[in-house]
């Protein structure tokens, strides 16, 4: 580092230009004005949670497709549970012939789930409101897929969408 | 240095932002001019960031976090001007942009320097200016960067042996 020590003490007899006396006032203003100097949000967040509100209604649309598929099933055995001494009906079914096996054309089963992530983008590091140390902010573009099949009927279900996902990491100093 | 340490001690005991924005200004414009074209846009991101910095009571003796507020800030203002910079890419094109002075020049030797500086690498440029006109540790700049204290130290070293090149008489 030696060699360097001469042009160490050139580069600093360059002085940085000073900030415009506006810049000053300006600051006071915010410092003041506690509204004025809000943090700028980019516009980019909104879009966010658009995707993300995208995502968590396909992710319902999936719940509420398979609830339906539970209630086909399950909601005729419970009436029989409930019309019938359940001791005596149970008795009489034989194991796997009851009313799920008569609709066992019905079910769909799940046959797989993917998710593609076709961008990662690093956008720096970032400041959330409440954190003490700068986070990094990643932001993940995927397509996730999801497939059910009918093993009695061979007719199959897909639902894919598209997710946006931004994690930040702790960036630890040193 | 010892000075800034004084004066960054007064400013936590007193809570005079003025004492503390008038000491690290000069150096956190100079930090933000890296991504901008304009004075006007780095005293934007200065402002911002130092608000930011200043009402989150921050302690000032963090001036790695102050950095890399500056740094996170002038980087979603590049996102945010790009689109408006692509509209006017062809304007920029046409007329010779005129680079503003980011130091006081003096003579001839300083102004050769300064342009080596200006033609540095940018990863190796940030570096420096945060060594040299703001006066951080390593250690402060590997968490400022998000980088490591030895690419830190190597990029400084890198930019340096690229300068004593530039200015060597050819």
């Amino acid at each position: 580092m030696s060699d360097f020590s001469e042009l160490e003490n050139e580069l600093k007899k360059l002085r940085p230009a000073r900030p415009s006396p506006v810049l000053f006032a300006r600051v006071e203003e915010a410092m003041v004005n506690s509204e004025s100097a809000k943090i700028i949000r980019p516009d980019r967040f909104r879009v966010n949670y658009a995707a993300l509100g995208l995502g968590l209604a396909a992710a319902a649309v999936l719940l509420l497709l398979a609830k339906v598929n539970t209630d086909l099933r399950q909601g005729p055995s419970k009436s029989i549970v409930q019309n019938s001494p359940a001791p005596k009906t149970r008795s009489l079914l034989p194991a796997g012939r009851g009313i799920e096996g008569s609709r066992s054309s019905d079910k769909f089963i799940p046959a797989g789930a993917t998710q593609v992530v076709y961008n990662t983008r690093d956008e720096g590091l970032q400041f959330t409101n409440r954190s003490e140390q700068p986070l990094r902010r990643l932001r993940y573009q995927t397509k996730e897929t999801w497939r059910w099949r009918n093993p009695a009927t061979g007719a199959s279900l897909r639902v894919s969408y598209p997710s946006e996902e931004v994690v930040f990491i702790p960036v630890s100093g040193q | 240095m010892k000075d800034r340490e004084k004066v960054m001690e007064n400013v936590a005991t007193h809570e005079d932002w003025k004492s503390c924005f008038s000491e690290v200004a000069p150096g956190l414009l100079l930090f933000a001019r890296q991504w901008t074209r304009s004075a006007a846009d780095a005293e934007d991101i200065v402002q911002e960031a130092f608000v930011k910095f200043w009402r989150r009571n921050h302690n000032v003796d963090n001036r790695a976090l102050l950095y890399a507020t500056v740094r996170s800030i002038a980087l979603d203002f590049i996102r945010r001007d790009r689109r408006r910079a692509r509209r006017e890419a062809n304007v920029f094109a046409e007329t010779e942009s005129t680079i503003e002075p980011h130091f006081e020049l003096e003579d001839e030797t300083q102004s050769a320097l300064a342009a080596a500086v200006d033609s540095l690498p940018h990863d190796q440029r940030e570096v420096l200016v945060l060594k040299i006109w703001n006066e951080l540790t390593f250690a402060e700049i590997a968490s400022a960067l998000g980088i490591s204290q030895n690419t830190a130290a190597s990029r400084y070293r890198y930019a340096l042996a690229g300068l004593k090149k530039s200015l060597q008489p050819q």
